[in-house]
């Protein structure tokens, strides 16, 4: 029997998902999130680079919608997000929780396009540890002047 | 002792069922990146697998690998089994309490009717699967933040997690491994898992293919539910024979981990 593809609605969007997958061991023994950090996000179709690094580049909009949340590269493991540090003028994170659970993740709501990418930084709580760690580089949302600002300077490279 | 070795499969679900590939969609890492895995949190992971070996170079045992499938941009594998049914059921309880208080309340007939609308949309929609779809079938369609979707064609809910179906290709024609799915009491992989016992006596680079099935949201004769689109990704084991460290003091695996000392200038 045919079937038929979910609707296109372009009402309600799932947020972008940036999903950081952590090496907890190797961040423990070493202090540092440096070489212990996997950045992704789901708007790679968009245009987001650096997947997989810790320099991720992640294309939003205004009124986008951003998820963070983390994962331990060893299901044992414990890792969260402590904090994000962020302009407040282009985004302001929130921490909430799962209902019904411990398990938080973070959201914010993109407020304005930008012309240059907005970096910004991740604390992470990592097993018994008291103290977050923090990343050492800087992830970013590139806005959408950022990013037309850069197509037009590297015409070759987005055809 | 037999080494636990972990490889996880991140697959970006909503990507890959919109490109219909797994290719450039999947991001694969092993914990054996101190043992010379390379291409880690990338789809070209070559995961390094190193024996265990008697004086003379005989093999001493085999080694133990786990697959963990994952989806990017759902709601997390840590949150407990059962966590669609508890919200299902929480839904469920929350529209009996607001009919109870509806049926208290002195409301007019079109306000009534416009209560009752409210309190049936809240109620979300449940969801069969005619595939593996873990965790999520029969239960109600939840967003990524465990909310649960009210319009179900608004594209905003969360995929369930790739499920393994196979694991095949050359690493098993040559009996380099042998994988099959176990039952586990593990909650993250909701109750199976994929397991191969490694022959780490043939040193080289060997390949295979994972068979992973996704679940689409689509609608049939009026019903919506998870259909399966079965894809395959590659990935290479590559058996080693140097002797294993320990990953934190990267000293031996003596009887005790204990760091070696730098070496004097």
């Amino acid at each position: 029997m045919p079937t038929k593809p979910r609707q296109q609605d372009p009402g309600p969007q799932r947020p972008i998902s940036i999903t950081a997958v952590v090496d907890c061991v190797g961040a423990l023994a070493s202090r540092s999130m440096h070489g212990h950090l996997y950045l992704y996000d789901t708007n790679k179709a968009a245009g987001s680079t650096g997947l997989g690094t810790e320099e991720l580049k992640t294309w939003v909009k205004r009124g986008d919608r951003l998820l963070w949340n983390a994962l331990a590269l060893e299901c044992e493991a414990f890792v969260s997000i402590d904090g994000i540090a962020i302009d407040k003028e282009v985004c302001e994170p929130e921490e909430k929780v799962y209902p019904g659970t411990d398990v938080t993740y973070w959201i914010g709501t993109v407020k304005k396009d930008t012309a240059e990418a907005i970096p910004y930084r991740l604390s992470f709580r990592l097993g018994t540890r008291a103290e977050p760690i923090t990343t050492t580089r800087s992830p970013a949302l590139v806005g959408r002047i950022a990013g037309q600002a850069r197509t037009a300077q590297q015409p070759q490279e987005e055809s | 002792m037999t080494q636990q070795l972990a490889i996880i499969v991140l697959v970006d679900v909503g990507t890959a069922l919109t490109s219909k590939t797994l290719d450039g969609n999947t991001y694969l890492f092993d914990n054996m990146q101190f043992h010379g895995s390379t291409g880690e949190g990338t789809g070209e992971l070559v995961t390094a697998i190193n024996g265990s070996y008697w004086q003379d170079g005989s093999q001493g045992t085999e080694e133990v690998l786990n697959w963990l499938p994952y989806s990017l941009g759902s709601i997390p594998p840590t949150l407990p089994r059962g966590y669609h049914a508890e919200r299902s059921r929480q839904s469920d309880e929350r529209a009996l309490a607001d009919l109870r208080a509806l049926a208290e309340k002195p409301l007019a007939g079109a306000e009534a009717a416009n209560e009752v609308n409210r309190i049936h949309r809240g109620v979300g929609h449940r969801v069969k699967a005619t595939g593996r779809a873990h965790g999520a079938t029969g239960h109600k369609l939840l967003d990524v933040t465990g909310a649960i979707v009210t319009d179900i064609g608004s594209d905003t809910h969360s995929y369930p997690g790739p499920v393994i179906t196979d694991i095949r290709g050359q690493a098993v024609d040559e009996k380099i491994m042998y994988p099959s799915e176990y039952g586990s009491p593990d909650l993250v992989t909701d109750g199976w898992y994929w397991s191969a016992t490694v022959d780490t006596s043939r040193p080289g680079t060997y390949s295979y293919t994972m068979q992973i099935q996704l679940h689409d949201l689509v609608q049939e004769g009026g019903e919506w539910h998870w259909e399966p689109v079965t894809m395959t990704c590659e990935s290479q084991l590559r058996i080693i024979t140097e002797p294993r460290r320990n990953g934190f003091t990267k000293a031996g695996m003596g009887v005790l981990p204990i760091a070696v000392p730098a070496p004097q200038a």
